[in-house]
């Protein structure tokens, strides 16, 4: 029963505040209702008009009632806090399984100000922002990542007590977007790789000068490792040091050379040794069932590996770039 | 513990601010130990914000609180009560700044001090109270949509300014709920505030008693005519009868047997015969007019004579008064109609004419001798009225406030030997013998006059124009006021108490009327604050049951509760959808800059030259089809342009373009506009 009805739940909100990319709070997306202080402050309403009552008093009676059209308005002025703010999709960071992710927000307003903002998605920690007028701020919310590939965050809880606190109005709102969850890297004692075995193939490059190429300008992405610092230091500008790898220095890491293993800790493994030859800067190649990542290495290297270990297995792996 | 709850910084000092000045009234006339408590604990609370202090233990908080319980039980003797139940409110409201763990503390204090700023009108009612009372609620408001937004770094004015937005848009639905909520009586008695000291009457009389509420300046009651005033000698405010004289003074009272509802009839169930008697004669010319009472803390009401009224917490009386059901605490505004003939024309039952001759057995033996004799002598009770009032007027009686004190038989020993005395000497002697000479008559207490202001029209009675004059039933006359007072010194009557003593050459032993004999602009100063506060108490602190059903009537016809329902909730709607409207759908556009100012009136300038220019051109585009359109003003139109994007385009740079940039922007924009005038001619 209980299930039924979050499920009745989950599917009229779908239909009254469907996903998309970019949400501008309507009347139709906001919930309002009066929070305890909010109980809390007409019961003191009554009781002051009952004492000018009692006391025939007008004055205070006039306070009651003065207190009691300060909470009227206070329930347009917390739905307009809300009201008109459009929430849209900005960047995302991804993260690795059972860790968290972030999602940034693009909050923008388009007429008034909206302040004391509390953001947060489902079962994750909750960020207050304000958007001042005719301003768009950028939050970077976290979002939990219970496992490998897209995550779909949930529903966004955007809500706000401001100004006076009687009263919280909130949407839950569907934005279409995702986070990336990497692989949980996992470790194993052998990587299951092939192309320049046995010896580790990042201390042969760095003895091998002999293979030193050259020179070239610093492209973003670079392993900072290839970087020549000395150059630098003589005031030459940023410079990457061109190795050729041998052929049989190419080393590939392979899905398939983990037999017996399933699929999510291939991939756990595979992400150990992406993220371990990063760290020592050695160049490697990814293969996966369909996919294939040439060797080399770096931030963007690392990126596309690990991204190809997340999406694997999903529909849509030709989207990772 | 947990992580304490920080008040924002932005919001505390309103929070303080609005919690000591929410304070500051009952501390005035709070006891000594709560005026050394709430400033100290408001500090405490400061140096807490500011790290020094910590919130006390739990132990410390609860002997406080007990302490306070104490002391209040000490000061007042009970914690009930209005007195003490706010003595007791303001100390744990201020114990409670010190109790601040958490959020939902800090709405509590806020809350609190609503309450307790709301209790300051329990004590003070004025107009500049309910001034100060909103400036405070702005404070503590503002304060609460600080604690709303806990984030830092906000600029404490901005929740001034939010609140002060809040508490203007809140003023339309307060009138319109204060307007017409129905007022309904009290729903049950609650414990009443003893502060207020009874004034004005008292339900006897003796000699001195009148006189000494004469040396008051303070005002007893204001009173607003529809059409002219009646003249001074008209101005009989009857306050209460007095029937019973016990040989020294006169009281209130009525035979024992008589059912109360032969006396007073309290608009509940069939009126009595007298009361219907008067309603078959209210037909001759009557005074309408609306009283507003000081509180006196007692029933007594004032009114001229024969009064009707639809104010449901008065009484009428069968001897031409009203009376009010309970004290009166607050102040009493009742709409009156009086018609001066019914008096003569009512008829009185034998049993009411034998009360008003009653005397005591004995004394007095002079006054009682001198009566009969003289009714004898007179053949008819009007001669010996007439007589009696040509004997004061031409007897060297004195009409004076310093009367010399009178023995066992004050009646005889004023008559003849002393001969100087103030009102209630001669109304009382001047009854005392009309019933000697078997005339019905009482002694009435009340005012006499009244001040015209110059400000609003309505007349103002003070205490001084405290008065006691007598009443007597004459055969084909009925009751007839009879003023022998007016016969000493006809001042009294004509022009006030002051100007007769002023007269009489007795200025001197009234002390407070010397601040009174002010000058012009002192004058016009009192009549402007008189009519300030006049306005006030009418309107506002007296808004009860029966003016707002005779306003609410002018406005809507006959009254049903339905219609003031749909009026009310219509009312509240329009309001709310105006707000509404005002809110959601005032498209504000960003305010433009002041280069784009520049480009739009060039812009303008050009559409005054019929430049067509389409929408989203740039400076360019714009100097291009200017140049084609007018050649002469090409060269300017350019230069103005190459400048517009200079100064655009170097915004994002260090400080921006600077003063000469946009100076220069200017001066070549004025040289544009002489250069497409020139064009023109």
């Amino acid at each position: 029963m209980k299930q039924r009805i979050a499920r009745w739940y989950a599917e009229w909100l779908r239909r009254r505040i469907p996903p998309s990319r970019e949400v501008t709070l309507d009347q139709r997306r906001i919930f309002i209702f009066p929070t305890a202080y909010g109980f809390f402050f007409l019961l003191v309403c009554v009781l002051l008009f009952l004492g000018g009552i009692n006391y025939e008093n007008n004055l205070i009676i006039g306070f009651s009632f003065l207190l009691t059209s300060l909470f009227v308005n206070a329930i347009m002025h917390t739905f307009r806090n809300l009201a008109g703010l459009t929430l849209a999709v900005g960047e995302m960071r991804p993260g690795f399984a059972g860790e968290q992710g972030a999602l940034q927000l693009v909050i923008r307003s388009s007429r008034h100000a909206h302040r004391s903002l509390w953001l947060r998605w489902p079962e994750a920690a909750l960020r207050e922002a304000t958007v001042e007028a005719f301003s768009e701020v950028r939050l970077w919310l976290d979002c939990p990542l219970p496992r490998r590939g897209r995550v779909r965050p949930g529903r966004l809880r955007i809500q706000t007590r401001y100004p006076l606190g009687l009263l919280r109005a909130w949407s839950l709102v569907d934005l279409d977007c995702w986070c990336l969850a990497w692989p949980r890297p996992m470790a194993s004692q052998e990587a299951p790789a092939h192309g320049g075995e046995e010896e580790d193939t990042s201390d042969r490059h760095q003895r091998g000068s002999e293979d030193f190429e050259g020179l070239r300008g610093y492209v973003s992405g670079d392993s900072l490792r290839l970087v020549d610092w000395k150059s630098l230091a003589r005031g030459r500008g940023l410079n990457t040091k061109l190795f050729t790898d041998p052929v049989e220095g190419r080393r590939w890491l392979d899905y398939d050379a983990m037999p017996g293993l399933d699929m999510e800790s291939r991939l756990s493994r595979l992400c150990f040794w992406v993220l371990d030859a990063d760290r020592r800067g050695a160049p490697y190649g990814l293969r996966l069932p369909g996919t294939e990542l040439e060797p080399d290495v770096g931030p963007v290297q690392r990126e596309q590996a690990l991204n190809a270990l997340a999406l694997y297995g999903s529909a849509d792996v030709q989207e990772v770039s | 513990m947990a992580r304490l709850y920080q008040v924002p910084q932005h919001a505390f000092g309103w929070l303080v601010g609005g919690c000591a000045l929410a304070s500051l009234p009952h501390l005035i006339s709070g006891p000594p130990w709560l005026v050394a408590l709430v400033p100290s604990v408001l500090l405490w609370r400061v140096m807490i914000q500011r790290g020094r202090l910590h919130m006390p233990p739990r132990w410390l908080r609860a002997v406080l609180l007990c302490s306070v319980i104490l002391a209040t039980l000490y000061s007042h003797g009970t914690v009930l009560g209005p007195e003490a139940g706010v003595t007791l409110l303001v100390a744990a409201f201020s114990l409670k700044l010190v109790e601040m763990f958490t959020l939902r503390d800090a709405y509590v204090v806020i809350v609190l001090a609503y309450f307790v700023l709301a209790t300051v009108f329990l004590a003070f009612r004025d107009a500049l109270t309910t001034l100060y009372v909103i400036a405070v609620l702005l404070l503590i408001t503002a304060a609460l949509v600080g604690i709303n937004q806990p984030e830092s770094g906000v600029r404490p004015r901005q929740h001034l300014r939010v609140a002060g937005g809040q508490i203007a848009q809140a003023i339309p639905l307060m009138l319109v709920l204060f307007i017409l909520v129905p007022r309904i009586p009290p729903l049950w008695s609650l414990p009443q505030d003893t502060r207020g000291a009874r004034t004005g009457m008292s339900d006897s009389m003796s000699p001195g008693q009148v006189s000494r509420l004469s040396l008051s300046t303070e005002l007893a009651f204001r009173v607003e005519f529809e059409g002219a005033l009646p003249p001074p000698s008209q101005r009989y405010w009857r306050g209460l009868t007095l029937s019973w004289f016990d040989g020294r003074s006169w009281s209130q009272a009525m035979p024992s047997r008589i059912p109360s509802d032969f006396y007073l009839y309290r608009r509940r169930g069939d009126p009595p015969d007298w009361y219907r008697q008067w309603q078959a004669l209210r037909d001759g010319p009557s005074y309408q007019y609306r009283v507003v009472m000081e509180p006196t803390y007692q029933q007594w009401v004032f009114a001229l004579a024969a009064p009707f009224s639809s104010a449901p917490e008065l009484a009428v009386a069968r001897d031409f008064r009203m009376v009010s059901e309970g004290d009166i605490r607050e102040v009493l505004a009742y709409q009156v109609a009086s018609y001066p003939a019914i008096p003569g024309r009512v008829e009185v039952p034998a049993w009411e004419k034998e009360f008003n001759l009653r005397l005591p057995e004995a004394g007095n033996s002079r006054a009682r001798q001198l009566a009969r004799q003289w009714r004898r002598e007179a053949g008819s009770d009007r001669a010996f009225v007439e007589r009696l009032l040509r004997w004061f007027r031409d007897e060297p009686f004195y009409y004076t406030l310093e009367p010399p004190p009178l023995g066992n038989e004050p009646v005889d020993e004023f008559l003849f030997d002393s001969r100087r005395g103030f009102c209630e000497h001669y109304s009382s002697a001047f009854t005392f013998m009309l019933r000697a000479a078997g005339i019905p008559a009482r002694v009435v207490v009340g005012y006499q006059g009244g001040e015209p202001s110059e400000l609003g029209g309505h007349l103002l009675v003070y205490q001084y124009d405290a008065h006691a004059w007598s009443e007597a039933w004459l055969p084909g006359e009925g009751w007839v006021a009879l003023d022998p007072t007016a016969a000493v010194a006809p001042e009294r009557i004509e022009f006030g108490l002051r100007e007769a003593l002023a007269r009489l050459g007795q200025n001197d032993s009234l002390p407070g009327f010397a601040a009174l004999r002010d000058s012009a602009l002192g004058r016009q100063l009192r009549y402007l604050s008189d009519y300030v506060t006049f306005t006030w108490q009418k309107w506002v602190l007296g808004y009860r049951q029966d003016q707002q059903s005779e306003l609410l009537a002018r406005w809507l016809g006959q009254l049903s509760p339905l219609k003031v329902a749909m009026v009310l909730a219509a009312s509240g709607l329009v309001i709310f959808a105006v707000f509404a409207l005002w809110l959601f759908f005032t498209g504000r556009r960003p305010p433009l800059s002041w280069w784009q100012q520049e480009f739009w009136q060039v812009r303008k300038m050009l559409a005054a030259r019929q430049v067509s220019v389409p929408a989203g051109a740039g400076p360019r585009e714009m100097a291009r089809l200017g140049s084609q359109k007018c050649p002469a003003a090409g060269p300017a139109l350019q230069a103005w342009a190459r400048q517009y994007e200079l100064v655009v385009y170097r915004m994002g740079e260090g400080d921006g373009p600077g003063d000469e940039l946009r100076q220069r922007l200017v001066s070549l924009r004025r040289d544009l506009k002489q250069a497409l005038r020139r064009r023109q001619a």
